[in-house]
């Protein structure tokens, strides 16, 4: 409980902005299904033949899986909110739609009988009477799709759109328990929230009911409006979840705003590899941080048996300009790759510093996750190059620290920028004899960026070279560990450099 | 003046009105009485084209009202139901004022108007003008559905068993009400019952249906004395065999015989008995008073004193 709220403390900037981003998807939606689904049950009413059938469609909608539908609109729509919002009325129809409906058609016929007697057309007997007797119904649908849309909401943050989802996203990927217990519930709050809200409207007048979704359209409208301060250009930065690319692309944001009078909006735990990749592609963001062997290996599908840096950067960035137009700078100093780690003690106790001092002790245990275990650059690596013999573990990479804090094992395959180093006392054993990928982190953007804002490289570029592994890993320690907000942690560092 | 020419009206094959011919006058009180299924509700709901007709032609003032303007037409024509149907979602004066609303009277006159009707009715506007009609009995409620149907003065009420549904003492309350009302307002009025002695009580004519056709058109008085045909026969003899309990001294009779004819009827005599013999002689009497059919139709809708 002290953990939860001390995360929703350190992470309260944030979680307004998600609550926000989640109520606006979620009522933008809301209010689109309504604008479709009376009309379309309006329309139903005067086609009884086709009623049914088109009642049981929009049924079917539902039971599309919400994770199946976003993935299926990402081609023709691309990503962020627009194709939320479409999953989430897709959605939203069918119970308004089929309360509609039902209202309507439980509305005695004496009563349009005595109405089309006085001599009502269609349009009055809805405003005299038909609308309030089935409101109720209206209403009642309308807070079924509610509280589904809210819930449905959170797998936005799958494609971008943000909202509490993000947080759920992020706990996972950081195995952070709290986050996942933000996120949840806090949307299940607001599913709450909204559902007595609108329960309290079921009953209401008409009147009531029309003022009230009046001002929820006025509040929604001026929830989007941003006080025009100046006339700056503003460009869009990503990162991928975790800590480490929230504290690079502050420094990035921080030092574009002192340099130039470019404004940066940053999306920070954007999404995964792929999906930022695509999203700069489709021109949703403008920049993001990448690492040298991600391109090589996952973009351009060209491993580099190099283990020099340069190498592999240049190959990065001349394979992702034939690829993509895309711009890579030079990247910063720190290595974001596979590490081998021992305890700090059993490093000096063995006076370890190096991995093929590992030779060196006999009986050594290691824990390894599967896919390190049968990499060339992994375990059949460390057996050929180093000529180690040890006796693998294989488990879940979150495990992995556990084991080696508690010493079921006495050697560990990390990444070597964790934070959970500095947090176990860890020492990293130097990769000797170049076994690793490297793995440096650098902007990538379109060409055409640079182009429009040419004073950017140069702004960019004072970081490459910068940031040591255990600079980084100090940096990461603070964000996951202390709970620092990465924009201060970013600022400390620029400042400390004199870059800012 | 409400002409039916050669109207018939069929639901698949069956036929619901053969070639129906008559004539309500202006200021009648038209009473269509009949066993269920005779086509009684579907002749009245013609005349506001709630039911269309298939054949023949029904003419409101010499207009035909098949190419009449439809809402011209209802906004000119009462209609009150058996179900009462006031709008549950508006209260007792937006009901009544819903007419003139659709006519485009202006807000005063009908303020005005809803105060003054419900006064007619005995309903303080103070009181029940901005009730829910759920608040009303449905006496209360069956008024409002009246003043609903008159609030813009039509000419011509039509009424689908209005009181069928309501208590005993509402409904002889109601009845004296219409029938008051109807001659005050000048109203025509088209009223379907399927109880005989409202019927009797209310009609200027009374036109007897049977399975679609028109049995006889005719006074009350006269349809008694007179019924054209066996139907008509049977339908008042099954009628008046409920009669054949009372007896004639609770006939309320008030003119003296003149007539020396007239055969003196014995104590304990039943109506029915009565009624049958008036068929034969003119005038009976009974202890020095005259009786007539006037007396016999006075009882019946009086009902049981």
């Amino acid at each position: 409980m002290n953990q939860l709220i001390s995360t929703f403390q350190s992470q309260q900037g944030q979680f307004w902005q998600a609550l926000l981003e989640h109520i606006q998807i979620s009522l933008i939606s809301i209010f689109i299904a309504i604008l479709i689904s009376i009309p379309l049950a309006l329309l139903l009413r005067r086609l009884p033949k086709i009623a049914e059938p088109v009642l049981q469609v929009t049924g079917i909608f539902q039971t599309i899986p919400s994770l199946a539908l976003l993935g299926l609109l990402i081609p023709f729509i691309g990503i962020g909110s627009l194709p939320a919002i479409v999953a989430l009325v897709v959605y939203a129809i069918f119970p308004i739609v089929q309360n509609t409906y039902t209202g309507l058609e439980q509305i005695e016929p004496s009563l349009i009988e005595a109405a089309t007697a006085f001599g009502m057309n269609r349009r009055e007997r809805l405003m005299k009477f038909e609308l309030s007797l089935a409101m109720p119904f209206i209403m009642a649908g309308i807070r079924t799709s509610t509280v589904m849309v809210i819930g449905t909401a959170t797998l936005a943050a799958l494609i971008g759109a943000g909202g509490l989802g993000n947080f759920i996203l992020l706990g996972i990927n950081m195995n952070d328990v709290s986050l996942i217990l933000i996120g949840a519930i806090s949307s299940a709050l607001l599913a709450i929230i909204f559902s007595s809200l609108l329960k309290f409207l079921e009953k209401a007048k008409i009147k009531t009911i029309l003022i009230s979704f009046f001002i929820g359209l006025l509040v929604l409208g001026g929830s989007y409006y941003r006080p025009q301060t100046s006339n700056h250009p503003q460009i869009t930065i990503a990162g991928k979840l975790g800590a480490e690319p929230d504290v690079l692309i502050n420094m990035y944001k921080l030092i574009i705003e002192k340099d130039s009078n470019i404004r940066v909006n940053l999306k920070s735990n954007f999404g995964d590899t792929t999906f930022l990749y695509n999203a700069l592609k489709a021109g949703k963001i403008d920049l993001y941080p990448e690492f040298t062997g991600t391109i090589t290996s996952t973009f351009l599908k060209d491993p580099v048996s190099s283990t020099d840096p340069n190498v592999v950067w240049q190959k990065a960035e001349e394979g992702i300009k034939k690829l993509n137009q895309f711009t890579y700078l030079s990247p910063m100093k720190f290595q974001d790759t596979y590490a081998i780690a021992v305890k700090s003690d059993f490093a000096k106790e063995h006076q370890l510093t190096k991995i093929s001092d590992l030779a060196n002790v006999s009986g050594l245990t290691a824990g390894f996750d599967v896919e390190f275990a049968n990499r060339s650059d992994g375990n059949i690596g460390l057996r050929k190059l180093y000529g180690l013999d040890l006796n693998v573990k294989t488990m879940q990479n979150s495990l992995i620290y556990k084991a080696l804090n508690s010493g079921a094992v006495n050697v560990a395959e990390v990444y070597s920028t964790d934070s959970q180093i500095k947090q176990y006392n860890l020492t990293v054993l130097k990769d000797d004899k170049n076994l690793f990928p490297p793995y440096q982190a650098a902007p990538l953007m379109k060409e055409s960026l640079l182009k429009k804002y040419p004073e950017l490289k140069k702004i960019l570029n004072k970081l490459s070279g910068k940031i040591t592994d255990q600079e980084m890993i100090e940096m990461n320690y603070d964000v996951n560990v202390k709970q620092e907000d990465a924009a201060k942690v970013a600022e400390r560092y620029l400042k400390s450099k004199g870059l800012i | 003046m409400i002409e039916f020419q050669n109207v018939s009206k069929a639901f698949a094959n069956k036929k619901i009105l053969d070639h129906a011919n008559f004539t309500i006058k202006d200021q009648e009180f038209f009473v269509l009485v009949g066993p269920s299924g005779s086509g009684k509700t579907t002749t009245l709901k013609m005349i506001n084209q709630l039911v269309t007709h298939s054949e023949g032609k029904i003419l409101i003032n010499n207009e035909e009202i098949s190419t009449a303007n439809l809402r011209k037409l209802r906004l000119s024509v009462g209609y009150v139901l058996q179900q009462i149907a006031l709008f549950p979602n508006l209260t007792v004066s937006e009901n009544i004022a819903l007419i003139p609303e659709m006519k485009g009277w202006d807000k005063a006159k009908i303020a005005d108007r809803t105060n003054e009707l419900l006064d007619l009715v005995g309903l303080n506007p103070k009181d029940y003008a901005q009730r829910q009609p759920s608040e009303l009995s449905g006496g209360e409620q069956q008024r409002v559905g009246i003043l609903r149907a008159i609030a813009a003065n039509p000419k011509i009420v039509l009424m689908d068993e209005p009181f069928s549904a309501l208590d005993p003492i509402s409904r002889r309350q109601l009845q004296i009400f219409i029938k008051d009302l109807q001659k005050k307002m000048n109203l025509t009025v088209v009223f379907v019952t399927h109880d005989l002695d409202e019927a009797l009580y209310l009609a200027d004519r009374v036109a007897v249906m049977n399975d679609g056709l028109i049995q006889q058109i005719a006074e009350p008085a006269d349809i008694y004395q007179h019924p054209a045909n066996d139907f008509v026969k049977t339908f008042f003899k099954e009628y008046r065999q409920n009669l054949s309990t009372v007896s004639v001294e609770n006939l309320l009779l008030t003119e003296l015989s003149v007539n020396p004819e007239a055969q003196e009827v014995a104590d304990n005599t039943a109506i029915s008995e009565i009624i049958n013999r008036l068929s034969d002689k003119e005038v009976l009497k009974y202890k020095g008073k005259s009786i007539s059919s006037d007396d016999i139709i006075c009882y019946i809708a009086g009902g049981d004193k």
